[in-house]
């Protein structure tokens, strides 16, 4: 897999984030959001904290297949400030 | 014994001594072991390890399969290092492989002389009666290669992060051409090359580059680069891409010891590995003396080192001719040029008739059938190939064989990137690649001098703009070589049917075209399969020697063309890379450097007998209060009640809370609410993972109304800020909440006992006199002291009177030895954990992931709370079932049994059902006997219930009584004083 | 009809070296697609093979294994090859410890040498903490009458003195828990055992055959869509490990799995010294589990490669913590190199304990959810499963591994880890 690119931080080496979990489509029961996961071989939304740097939360859609990153940014939608 | 001294690119005068299997030979400075072994006269190098056969140095490459030396003395010693990659110094002592006694004369060779007995899937038809295990240690006996090290004398590795704009993998001629290239575009340039010089087969190939000698320009590009700074590493491995970093690795002198580990992000990758010499399968291939063509020409050319006296060429292309020139002219008598081609195929009729001139018989539309000789070469048996039944045999000492180059792409394909079946030049070649990477010269089909220059120059070109440089990279380098190959597919040469065993594939597994006869035989069709089946590929070159080879004779025996049938997928590294520099800096102490409280000095030099605790390290006991752990915790323990003690809580985690949103936050944290605390009070809180289970328990402290420090459990700090984080920002909103990790800004004092508030007192002096009266339970004033912020709190985990200090690191040894003066000496883990389960406190024990609120008997928090994290899933079913288990306090029967954490609980007429476990035990000195907490089913959690606690792996069985889980001052007098 | 290998054994070979061309017969043989069968089991990984085996052995049904690829070319073939039964909850260690069982005999059973070396698996303790947690677990399998040890470091020294456990170390060993007949298994070997034995009972396995829908009628199913065509079932089995959410998704049914990746990797072969299996788990997310091979490679794992991906390619940075922590264990291998490293996908499940269940229709059953540890299942995973299918009623050996539990809360969390894979 490729590198990601934090918002704040820039394109970074994987080791510097942790990998939270797969999210699944907004709604859904409380058990749902726990335990329900979205897995897909080619698209996967999921959270990243960029621990070894800024610690954002991240909200990454990848393709577990190739490794590809398609999207990056701040969980909430936000922006660097 | 003095030789003539050798001449040779890479070699000087100086002389080196060394040994090899206990015998002293003399080399020269830049020799590698096989180059002067090989100058000594020295053919047999091991022994294979399945079938013992002998083995001499077949590649001049870090290929090598056969010659593999254990280097150094038992036990220090470092085996299976490559041959032809190895510089000798002076002193090295070195040994052959796999034979025992001696290399010549080895006992296992004779007992597995059936040959073709221990074929592919061999083990898996027999040894089955009675079982595996009974012929298991023989077997292993006879395993793997070199001895294996029982101590090492290893340095430290260096590990050195480098950024650039293009990387180029290969110095050979393409990689040169390619890296002069991004540098005059003006990119920041690294080239790493595996070999300790630079020029690829330039090092031996004629050729002319820019009208001057090709190994003159090799000089002059090297200048250039340096003028043009260019990072050049010789001796350097590409090994790996992960990540978007490249990962080479450097073992100067082909021997661990300086190592270093180069972790490189590059804006684009040039591979520009050239390619892989490989062999062609005749009969008895694997003969000491049969060696790859090209590495007779290395060693000739670098080291000034004849494999031969006389020798017979093997090969299906042009560049044979050239190269049989070049050894004749180095003093090789060539007794014959075999070559599988037929006459109007040759294209180098110049060479060929040189060659004739020279006396060498040329012989078209032959193949070598078999390698002669008992220990090595003594002949080759040559017939044509219309009719392979009338051979002729030409005496010889060796077999210099070349069946074409398979290109190294290896490394630069594993993320991304297609290869393909390149019937021109013999091999799988580079196709569409990801946009970052740029392959050149022969891994790019690239056949001949000219060609690979013009292509990697314009590799180099596309790389460097890709990488954002401008300028001009000037016109490609003309270049005039040996000729294209002229390639044309032989794999192996006809032999009868029970000679095919001793026509090898893979030199290092011992595999031959029987096993792979063998393996489809059995329906092993796929190239994964026969990998997996025969070992194919399993050695230290993965395969780059004859992966393709295999593939080949697979293709064959299936009747399928080689394109269809593939290679097998090649895994990271590209080349063995030594553990040591694996691990890099993270060895010894820095395996994980230990985090330490602002008090650990003080702790070493005062007798603490110290813990890892996570990360951190934590005085467990001090030596001056018992002989051992238990002694000692026990005193301590014993003092804190009866007057007063102090310990370092700094490891304890805290999160400071702030911002207008803090406190309604934090509310949705916690079981409980936080913002019902008044500021100056702190309050016991518990808070739950998404699934419902208890994640933590600590104190909330409220600062004020829109600030407040949550502690956590020692260690879970970074955890809990990663989960109030996430809340934060994925379910929140984000917005007014600060969350800040302030775990090393504050250091902790917990001081315990009677005496701690009088002792407290005297030590903090007047100011503090007022409001250390007035503290209640729960309460926590904030002031200084030295200068310094400290805050003190009231609150207790040991059940006596006791208060915490949050202080500045930089009063904290002032602090502690003002205390330690008042009378209040330290004490450790042991002790606080003997105090916490008289008091039924709890601890990770409890609090281990698999425990609801209601297995620890916080209902009244639950039902008090607020809609919270994890609040949701508490409802299943199965959690309140009365198989739950249910917090208790746990006595021996009789008063006096010692039970233990892990013992598991049954009633006595079901002994063998766990109906829960114990989960702390402490000998109590303020009870005079053992009492424990433990988790046990709900059915069987009335005080009073008599157990059983099971410890068959230790202490045995103990008849125990469920007791209330607060053991001692139930109605905590003492913590109220 | 099956064409029949000849029995194997040291006169089997013997014979063959007389008997020429033709004594050897493929393993399995790849028999024409039928249009319909009892039973279609979608994998020919370790779990669908021995399945399919115990389906035609033990229930007489006529069984096809369907697979994308090859026999044996996913986890069945990626893992570290460790078995054992050490394990904390009732309901995991009674059925690891029927698999053990298996493994013992299983050989003899196959007729095909499966390698199982029972050379103890041991797990380093580094603390009292540790050595609390280990007691728990080998009490709770003694009661199961499984056997299982807690050493000192003396009794350590004396089991695997290559270990050197009194060694100054960042984390000094305290002792350890010890199970003797766990072991390693030649994993290869497991797939082309069951395979063989399948295939020798009548059952077709079919490779480079993807299955990519489900035909139903209301709430039963009525036969695959494949590569090759549709094949009618009367029950249909997806054992595809590593794919399993895929599968959720094809059904229509979200699945509390999440795909990752771990990563295994091989030293050069040196002469043996290590002859057991050692865990290694320390402070600060390391992790390292160190076997030698019988060919004599140190063969090695860790963690997850940490999240979802398909990709088989393991991160270097993974691997650079493995073998920190297998030279911290042995320094003195420091100088012997890595030749390869792999990796498999893994279907990680929300509390880390498989599920083998009935889904969607009435007659789909999913064996899935083996996280890291499905090797070692596969013996007691294809009977039990076998049972499940050919019956309809899930055996009390799998009875725990219902897909329910995580709605009502019966979780099978043995490290109290909770509904995420790569928590540290």
């Amino acid at each position: 897999m490729t590198r990601l690119i934090c918002p704040f931080c820039g394109p970074r080496h994987l080791r510097e984030f942790e990998f939270h979990k797969t999210v699944a489509a907004e709604g859904g029961s409380a058990f749902a959001r726990v335990y329900e996961r979205v897995d897909s071989a080619e698209l996967s939304i999921e959270h990243w904290q960029h621990v070894g740097g800024c610690r954002g939360w991240l909200l990454v859609r990848r393709n577990p297949s190739t490794g590809a990153v398609t999207d990056c940014q701040l969980v909430g939608g936000g922006e660097p400030a | 014994m003095s030789a003539p001294t050798r001449r040779g690119s890479r070699v000087r005068e100086e002389t080196v001594r060394f040994t090899f299997d206990g015998r002293e030979y003399l080399g020269q400075r830049g020799d590698t072991a096989a180059s002067a072994l090989l100058a000594a006269g020295v053919r047999r190098f091991g022994r294979s390890v399945k079938y013992r056969r002998l083995r001499g140095v077949l590649t001049a490459s870090a290929e090598e399969p056969n010659a593999l030396l254990t280097v150094g003395r038992t036990p220090a010693v470092i085996p299976n290092v490559v041959a032809p990659q190895l510089e000798i110094v002076e002193g090295l002592e070195l040994r052959s492989q796999n034979r025992w006694p001696s290399l010549d004369l080895d006992v296992a060779s004779l007992l597995q002389a059936g040959g073709g007995f221990f074929g592919a899937g061999f083990y898996y038809k027999t040894f089955i009666w009675p079982s595996w295990r009974t012929y298991e240690s023989m077997i292993r006996s006879l395993a793997g290669l070199g001895e294996a090290p029982r101590a090492s004398e290893l340095g430290e590795v260096a590990v050195e992060h480098l950024h650039c704009d293009v990387l180029v993998a290969g110095a050979g001629p393409a990689g040169l051409a390619a890296a002069r290239a991004a540098a005059r575009a003006g990119a920041r340039v690294v080239l790493c090359e595996r070999d300790p010089a630079c020029g690829g087969e330039l090092e031996f190939e004629t050729g002319r580059i820019d009208g001057r000698e090709a190994r003159d320009w090799v000089g002059s590009v090297l200048a250039e680069l340096k003028s043009l700074g260019v990072r050049v590493l010789t001796g350097t491995t590409l090994v790996a891409a992960s990540g978007g970093e490249m990962i080479a690795h450097a073992e100067p002198g082909g021997l661990p010891g300086r190592n270093t580990m180069h972790k490189i992000v590059p804006r684009t990758l040039v591979v520009a590995m050239g390619a892989v010499e490989r062999p062609i399968a005749f009969t008895a291939n694997d003969l000491p003396g049969v060696m790859l063509l090209g590495a007779a020409e290395r060693y000739l050319a670098c080291y000034g080192a004849r494999a031969a006296a006389s020798a017979v060429i093997f090969a299906n292309h042009d560049r044979a001719y050239p190269a049989a020139l070049r050894l004749a002219d180095g003093g090789i008598r060539i007794a014959a040029l075999v070559d599988t081609r037929a006459e109007p195929e040759i294209g180098v009729p110049a060479a060929r008739d040189a060659l004739r001139l020279a006396g060498v018989r040329c012989l078209a539309a032959h193949a070598v059938l078999a390698a002669h000789g008992g220990r090595q070469v003594s002949g080759a048996t040559i017939a044509p190939l219309a009719d392979p039944a009338r051979p002729m045999t030409i005496a010889c000492d060796a077999i210099l064989v070349s069946g074409g180059w398979s290109p190294a792409l290896h490394a630069g394909v594993q993320e991304g990137g297609q290869r393909e079946f390149d019937p021109l030049a013999g091999g799988f070649v580079a196709r569409a690649q990801p946009e970052w990477r740029f392959v050149a010269g022969a891994a790019n089909g690239a056949l001949e001098l000219g060609a690979v220059l013009v292509d990697a120059h314009a590799a180099g070109e596309r790389a460097a703009r890709r990488a954002g440089a401008s300028g001009s990279a000037g016109r490609a380098p003309a270049g005039e070589g040996d000729a294209a190959p002229g390639w044309r597919p032989f794999w192996r040469s006809p032999a009868p049917r029970a000679d095919e065993k001793r026509q090898f594939i893979d030199w290092q597994n011992d595999v031959t075209v029987a096993d792979i006869r063998q393996s489809l035989a059995e329906g092993f069709r796929d190239i994964e399969h026969l990998k997996r089946y025969t070992a194919l590929g399993f050695g230290g070159d993965q395969g780059r020697l004859g992966g393709l080879l295999g593939a080949a004779v697979l293709a064959e025996l299936r009747g399928e063309p080689l394109a269809e049938v593939g290679t097998s997928r090649l895994r990271p590294p590209f080349h063995p890379v030594t553990m040591r520099s694996l691990a890099g800096l993270r060895a010894g102490a820095a395996l994980r450097p230990a985090r330490c409280t602002p008090l650990h000095a003080w702790h070493e030099s005062h007798g603490a007998v110290l813990e890892s605790m996570g990360l951190w390290m934590r005085p467990r006991y001090y030596r001056a209060n018992g002989v051992d752990s238990f002694a000692a915790g026990i005193a301590e323990a014993r003092r804190v009640r009866e007057s007063g003690g102090i310990a370092d809580g700094s490891t304890l985690g805290k999160i400071e809370v702030a911002g207008p949103e803090a406190a309604a936050f934090l509310d949705a944290m916690y079981l409980t609410r936080a913002s019902t605390i008044k500021p100056g009070r702190a309050k016991y809180m518990v808070n739950l993972r998404e699934d419902g289970l208890v994640l933590d328990d600590g104190l909330v402290l409220r600062v004020a109304d829109d600030r407040f420090i949550a502690t956590t459990s020692s260690g879970h700090g970074l955890h809990m800020l990663s989960h109030f984080e996430h809340y934060r920002d994925a379910e929140w909103g984000g917005r007014g909440v600060t969350l800040t990790d302030v775990t090393e800004a504050w250091a902790a004092i917990v001081v315990a006992g009677p005496r701690s508030r009088d002792a407290l007192g005297a030590v903090l002096g007047a100011p503090w006199q007022v409001p250390l009266a007035a503290l209640r339970h729960m309460d926590f004033a904030r002031g200084s002291y030295a200068g310094h912020d400290l805050t003190v709190l009231r609150a207790s985990f040991s059940g006596e009177l006791a208060f915490e200090l949050h202080c500045r690191p930089a009063i904290a040894l002032a602090l502690w030895e003002a205390l330690i003066a008042a009378g209040l000496p330290p004490y450790g883990l042991e002790a606080l954990d003997i105090l916490r389960v008289e008091k039924g406190y709890l601890t990770t024990a409890e609090i281990n992931g698999q425990t609801t609120p209601y297995d620890l008997g916080m209902e009244s928090l639950v039902k008090l709370g607020n809609p919270c994290v994890g609040r949701e899933l508490l409802g299943r079913e199965a959690f309140h079932e009365p198989s739950r288990p249910r917090l208790v306090g746990l006595r021996a029967a009789d008063g006096r049994g010692r039970f233990l954490a892990g013992a598991q609980l049954v009633v006595p007429d079901a002994p063998s059902r766990p109906l829960g476990h114990v989960t702390s035990t402490v000998y109590s000195p303020a009870l005079g006997e053992w009492i424990g907490l433990a988790l046990v089913a709900r059915s069987h959690a009335a005080d009073g219930t008599p157990l059983l606690a099971r410890d068959p792996v230790r202490d045995g069985d103990v008849t125990v009584r469920v007791v209330p889980t607060v053991h001692f001052d139930p109605s905590a007098e003492r913590m109220k004083a | 009809m099956s064409i029949a290998t000849p029995r194997y054994s040291a006169w089997s070979l013997l014979r063959a070296r007389f008997a020429g061309d033709g004594y050897w017969r493929p393993l399995w043989t790849g028999r024409r697609l039928q249009s319909s069968y009892d039973v279609v089991v979608v994998g020919a990984g370790g779990h669908g093979l021995a399945t399919a085996y115990h389906l035609a052995r033990d229930h007489g049904l006529r069984v096809a294994v369907l697979e994308k690829r090859l026999v044996g070319y996913g986890n069945v073939g990626r893992n570290t090859t460790i078995v054992r039964s050490n394990y904390l909850l009732p309901e995991n260690h009674y059925f690891y410890e029927d698999s053990l069982r298996r493994w013992e005999t299983l050989s003899r059973d196959l007729n095909y040498n499966v390698m199982y070396s029972p050379r103890g698996v041991v797990d380093l303790a580094l603390s009292d903490d540790d050595l609390a947690g280990m007691a728990r677990r080998g009490n709770a399998m003694r009661l199961a009458g499984i056997d299982c040890e807690l050493l000192d470091l003396g009794a350590l020294e004396r089991f695997c003195p290559e270990l050197e456990p009194r060694r100054e170390r960042r984390f000094p060993i305290v002792g350890a828990l010890v199970q003797r007949r766990g072991g390693t298994v030649r994993h290869d070997a497991v797939a082309w055992g069951y395979a063989r034995a399948a295939s020798a009972l009548g059952v077709d396995i079919i490779e480079d055959c993807e299955v990519t829908g489900v035909h139903s009628t209301g709430s039963v199913a009525t036969g695959v869509e494949t590569s090759r065509g549709r094949v009618r079932a009367e029950r249909i089995l997806f054992a595809t490990a590593g794919h399993t959410g895929l599968i959720g998704r094809m059904l229509g049914v979200p699945l509390p799995v999440e795909t990752h990746l771990l990563q295994a990797m091989v030293s050069e072969p040196i002469k043996p010294f290590l002859h057991t299996v050692v865990v290694y788990v320390f402070p600060g997310h390391g992790e390292t589990y160190i076997c030698q091979s019988d060919r004599g490679g140190l063969v090695m794992g860790g963690h997850l490669d940490g999240f979802p991906s398909y990709t088989r390619e393991g991160r270097w940075d993974r691997l650079e913590e493995v073998v920190e922590g297998a030279v911290e264990l042995f320094p003195s291998v420091g100088g012997v190199r890595i030749l390869r490293q792999w990796a498999g996908t893994n279907d990680m499940t929300m509390d880390g304990s498989p599920i083998i269940d009935r889904l969607r229709y009435d007659n789909v059953y999913v064996n899935a959810g083996w996280c890291y540890g499905g090797f070692k299942a596969i013996p007691a995973s294809g009977a039990a499963c076998a049972t499940l299918v050919a019956t309809g009623t899930a055996p009390d050996l799998i009875r725990g591994f219902r897909l329910s539990r995580f709605a009502t809360g019966h979780l099978l969390d043995e490290r109290g880890g909770g509904p995420f894979p790569v928590r540290l």
